[in-house]
């Protein structure tokens, strides 16, 4: 009984899950990973002496009854996870709690992403949502400020900013959180590796010249920012940098139109800096829905941002004074201290072993997956934005868990791409759930426009001109509710529920059914009563889309 | 169809036939459910009148004004002071994320509150012009029923007119009451604390509804010294018990002085303020004292007994579930039945008026899943049943849910003050019973999942939508383990 660790966990009975679920699990994990730290892997075939007990019951069961298939073989690990970001160390956790043996390898803590620096958390927790969230939340205050003086605050001396305390309580915050998801793992009772994974073989991980095998290796490595080579382009910054500089940037140019550049732009705006964006596109945001692109487009406008569209950046040069200038198709700005590349991410696929193992990768260098995050070799799986799927915290969260699942539940389970909100935030923010009015068009034809954009209560004291937009487009054949979209304050909040109800396929009329919370933004989304606009596909008469409309007072 | 101007003596109208009647609907009372209920039933082809008092902030039996109390001393104005209000709160979040502000920072109490006095009087006409846009008739008077048809108003210089309408709207709303203790007088109600010349040092609110959280926090985040009388445990009677000392411990952070299961007694009038003496023995000095001990119908002026329109004991106007009162021609809607006293439910018992009576479609307002926030700071919102609400209907085990983190805001500006959600599930069906949460943002973000329980979802579609991230609301949909289980004799089991 005590060293059947036989692996495969692919359960067939249903009393052993049941077993397996029963079982407490916070029992053993805290003392067993202890233990499992004291076994260093000295030897590439380590067996599980630390198998927690209801985990060697689990097998030995399964090896008396043991019928399956695949042939018996000694790994170290059950899933062997590279990577250990929010895809990465979602399933990592959530393997271990079905029962699975589990280790993990992260490259060393930095702010800054390479070849050969990560860290526990990944990009969500130390270069993108959260560090961007907190310099969103420090941004915010100065328009906040402005706002207050409407409602009768003033200030002696205009509030001044202090980048040097910024900077310091981010990082102190970015280590607490690495450390918390350091204790997450090893609360599981995963053994954290650290170093670089690369694999060597379908069951076969190399970290910095130690053997790993496992039954299942994931790869969760995530992506990172891409800056196009152009002259100059070594004087650009990206992303990681961005959120991690010295000193305020006195005059910033953002190159690119996706979210990454709008929040920064915000972000850097909101603490003073004079911003400039530049995009290859007549506008932002290019497959958010159009009116939501005009509508944040025109806010930032108004908050001071400078937009120059349809321009591509050509060189950077570096001037004696240390300054940079940004030429561009239309011309030259000059005078910048910082010039920040938010012009897309590239999976991190290179340096892995996938060509030498089979594991296919697309032209972006994604590893391509199947519905069930499988690779082309059976025994590699990955989730997240390596894949470049939807590239999302919360989506590698949800292919983590499914894989999870999959492998050590004995339940195959499909991440749903169906209805996933989404955020931007920018300054307004801006929140989605569903399609955008161009893809209902093309997919269900006939549909009813719901639109407000109104000036929020509290832009009506302070004054500013901020207003709100809000949409609903609905499906004029069966009434749901295809796609929800608002730019505005606290649209990433306001969201969140109404996803809910998209998911679950409401229609129109329950959202007229429920009733409003007063006064709020959010109520307008339940008290749109006249659409905007009603297009129909209509085939008879002019065979032609025809938009109409709908002029009828309320 | 002419309307007729008719002075007392020639009131002798009698309504023997339809085409007879001034008007098809006449409504007493242009706060929010009767500007809807005479806006729709206009559009619904009704020809129709409406009668409100003039406009001043602070209502009182003859002075009111087009927009009611929400627009005008409700739901408006405080969100307006709300604001203001918060950004004391922000001010202190600030620094740590490098902001330097000068020591001493300057609030001007007159500026806010003539800004507010100028949005709500742009309203009051916006809310005017809407009537007019929709060919209602607008009369500046005290609405008085005369009979089952008939209704008079007396208009500012004391001429009356009467007219004759097939169906009368009683739309009067409430108004706020004093406790009857010595020198109340010397206390304010709502009304006047949302128009107070000077923003009080110290503050005593007696009462521990939603009005009186609201104003705690509204004067507190604003500097004022608060302290908070009430006569329960917790503030908020009637909502979940979780959420409550969630709010309680909030206020008292925020440096709110809670006085749980005191009265006030008495109050003085001193050279240095008003003294306040509770039935502790206690005595404070105060420089306003609110009364947010309730409000009730404004029922009283109407002559209703005169008709014989039936009252219940709080003066609340009886109606079935179509709004009608006991005399068939005659409807009421909105805080005067006291059902549920909100804006948006005023405003569908208004549209169901409007569509039962006048769009040929049976429309009876639907109670349930109604959500409503309170503006306390940080604010709650509920949606649905409280925990205790939810056990006592329970066919089956109840399943809680509860969240309870450190906002994200907070991990910089260091502010100790945690969110709290919760999902309240029966364990059988995995309905969703029950929402609420106490946090920032809490009423932006409960609309949405209002939505999702009016239509039965399930926590099995809350846990299928995938997060906003980084939000707070996300973690509605990230609940994936049972905090407890009620099972149906009532006795929780920790930690299952």
């Amino acid at each position: 009984m005590v060293s059947t660790c036989l692996t495969a966990p692919k359960l067939s009975a249903p009393t052993l899950q049941t077993l397996c679920r029963n079982l407490p699990l916070t029992l053993p994990s805290s003392t067993l990973y202890s233990f499992s730290r004291l076994l260093s892997p000295s030897t590439s075939r380590f067996r599980h002496h630390h198998v927690p007990l209801q985990r060697r019951c689990l097998f030995s069961t399964r090896s008396k009854s043991g019928n399956d298939a695949e042939p018996l073989r000694d790994y170290d690990f059950d899933l062997f996870t590279i990577g250990a970001g929010s895809g990465g160390v979602r399933a990592s956790r959530f393997a271990a709690n079905f029962g699975a043996s589990v280790a993990v390898c992260e490259l060393p803590f930095s702010t800054i992403s390479s070849e050969t620096t990560g860290g526990v958390g990944g990009t969500c927790v130390l270069r993108g949502c959260v560090p961007k969230k907190l310099m969103v939340y420090a941004s915010k205050y100065s328009h906040e400020f402005h706002e207050s003086n409407g409602f009768g605050w003033k200030y002696d001396t205009k509030p001044k900013h202090d980048w040097s305390t910024l900077v310091a309580n981010k990082n102190a915050e970015l280590q607490r959180l690495t450390g918390i998801y350091k204790n997450i793992l090893n609360n599981a009772g995963v053994t954290l590796i650290e170093g670089r994974g690369k694999i060597v073989d379908p069951h076969t991980v190399d970290v910095d010249g130690k053997l790993y095998t496992a039954r299942h290796i994931l790869i969760s490595v995530g992506g990172r920012p891409f800056i196009p080579e152009i002259p100059g382009s070594e004087y650009a910054i990206d992303s990681d940098a961005a959120l991690d500089l010295s000193t305020k940037p006195e005059k910033v140019a953002i190159v690119g139109g996706g979210y990454i550049a709008l929040e920064f732009a915000g972000i850097f705006n909101g603490l003073k800096s004079e911003v400039h964006v530049f995009i290859r596109q007549k506008k932002v945001l290019r497959g958010f829905d159009e009116e939501i692109r005009d509508f944040v487009g025109d806010q930032m406008s108004l908050r001071g941002i400078e937009f120059h569209t349809e321009e591509a950046p050509q060189a950077i040069v570096k001037s004696a004074d240390g300054s940079l200038s940004l030429t561009t198709n239309k011309g030259t700005v000059e005078g910048f201290s910082h010039i920040m590349f938010a012009t897309g991410r590239r999976p991190n696929t290179k340096n892995l072993g996938l060509e030498s193992v089979g594991v296919k990768t697309n032209k972006n260098g994604a590893i391509e997956v199947d519905e069930y995050s499988r690779t082309t070799v059976p025994s590699i799986w990955a989730v997240g934005d390596v894949t470049d799927r939807i590239n999302l915290t919360p989506v590698a969260l949800m292919e983590g868990g499914a894989l999870a699942k999959t492998l050590f539940q004995n339940e195959p389970t499909k991440p749903d791409y169906r209805a996933i909100p989404s955020a931007v935030f920018s300054q307004p923010p801006i929140g989605q759930v569903g399609l955008t009015e161009e893809q209902a068009i093309k997919e269900h034809g006939d549909i009813d426009v719901y639109t407000a954009n109104f000036r929020p209560l509290k832009a009506t004291l302070s004054g500013l001109p901020d207003r709100v937009f809000m949409k609903l487009i609905v499906c004029a054949r069966t009434n749901k509710v295809l796609g929800l979209h608002m730019c505005g304050e606290d649209s990433a909040e306001i969201v969140q529920g109404f996803a809910v109800a998209v998911k679950a396929g409401l229609t129109k009329v329950d959202f007229d059914a429920t009733v409003g919370i007063h006064p709020t933004s959010a109520e307008e989304f339940v008290t749109m009563r006249t659409p905007t606009r009603k297009i129909r596909q209509s085939p008879a008469a002019e065979g032609k889309m025809g938009v109409e409309a709908n002029a009828a007072g309320v | 169809m002419a309307r007729k101007m008719l002075v007392d003596e020639e009131m002798t109208q009698t309504n023997q036939e339809e085409a007879h009647f001034d008007f098809d609907l006449f409504v007493i009372g242009a706060g929010s459910g009767g500007v809807r209920a005479a806006r729709f039933s206009a559009n619904f082809g009704a020809k129709v009148g409406i009668c409100e008092l003039p406009f001043h902030p602070i209502s009182s039996e003859v002075i009111g004004g087009v927009g009611g109390t929400c627009v005008i001393r409700g739901c408006v104005p405080k969100k307006i002071l709300v604001y203001g209000a918060a950004f004391g709160g922000e001010l202190e979040d600030a620094q740590n994320y490098g902001w330097e502000l000068n020591e001493k920072l300057d609030f001007n109490w007159k500026k806010l509150l003539h800004k507010k006095t100028d949005e709500i009087i742009r309203l009051n006409g916006i809310y005017k012009r809407l009537l007019s846009n929709a060919g209602v008739k607008l009369f500046e008077g005290e609405g008085k029923i005369v009979g089952p048809n008939e209704v008079e108003v007396t208009q500012l210089d004391g001429t009356k007119l009467s007219y004759s309408a097939k169906h009368i709207l009683i739309a009067t709303g409430s108004r706020a009451q004093r406790p009857a203790i010595p020198g109340q007088e010397l206390g304010i109600t709502s009304d006047e604390a949302l128009s107070l010349e000077d923003l009080p040092k110290r503050a005593v609110i007696f009462g521990g509804g939603y009005i009186a959280v609201e104003f705690a926090s509204i004067w507190r985040g604003l500097g004022a010294e608060v302290d908070l009388f009430f006569r329960r445990e917790l503030p908020l009677r009637g909502f979940d018990d979780e959420m409550r000392a969630v709010v309680a411990r909030n206020l008292e952070a925020r440096g709110i002085n809670l006085h749980p299961q005191t009265n006030l007694t008495e109050l003085i009038k001193t050279d240095n303020g008003i003294k306040v003496i509770t039935d502790h023995g206690e005595e404070l000095l105060a420089d306003v004292v609110l009364f947010a001990t309730g409000r009730l119908p404004n029922s009283k002026r109407l002559n209703l007994e005169a008709v014989g329109v039936e009252l219940d004991k709080t003066g609340a106007v009886k109606v079935d579930e179509y709004s009608r009162t006991n005399i068939p021609s005659i409807w009421a809607v909105g805080d005067v039945t006291n059902r549920m006293n909100l804006t948006p439910v005023a405003l569908m018992e208004g549209t169901c008026f409007a569509k039962t009576v006048f769009g040929g479609e049976s429309c009876k307002p639907d109670y349930s899943h109604i959500p409503c926030a309170v503006f306390s700071i940080p604010p709650l919102s509920v949606v649905g049943l409280s925990e205790e609400q939810a056990i006592e209907q329970a066919n089956s085990d109840v399943l809680v849910f509860t969240s309870n983190f450190n906002p994200m805001k907070n991990t910089i500006s260091g502010r100790q003050e945690k969110t709290v959600m919760k999902l309240v599930v029966d364990a059988e069906t995995d309905k969703v019973l029950g929402a609420s949460m106490c946090g920032p943002d809490a009423p932006e973000i409960m609309q949405g999942i209002a939505v999702a329980l009016k239509c039965g979802a399930t926590k099995a579609q809350f846990d299928s939508t995938v997060g906003i991230h980084p939000s707070a609301a996300e973690e509605f949909v990230t609940m994936r383990s049972v905090s407890r289980r009620i099972t149906v004799s009532g006795k929780p089991k920790e930690n299952l």
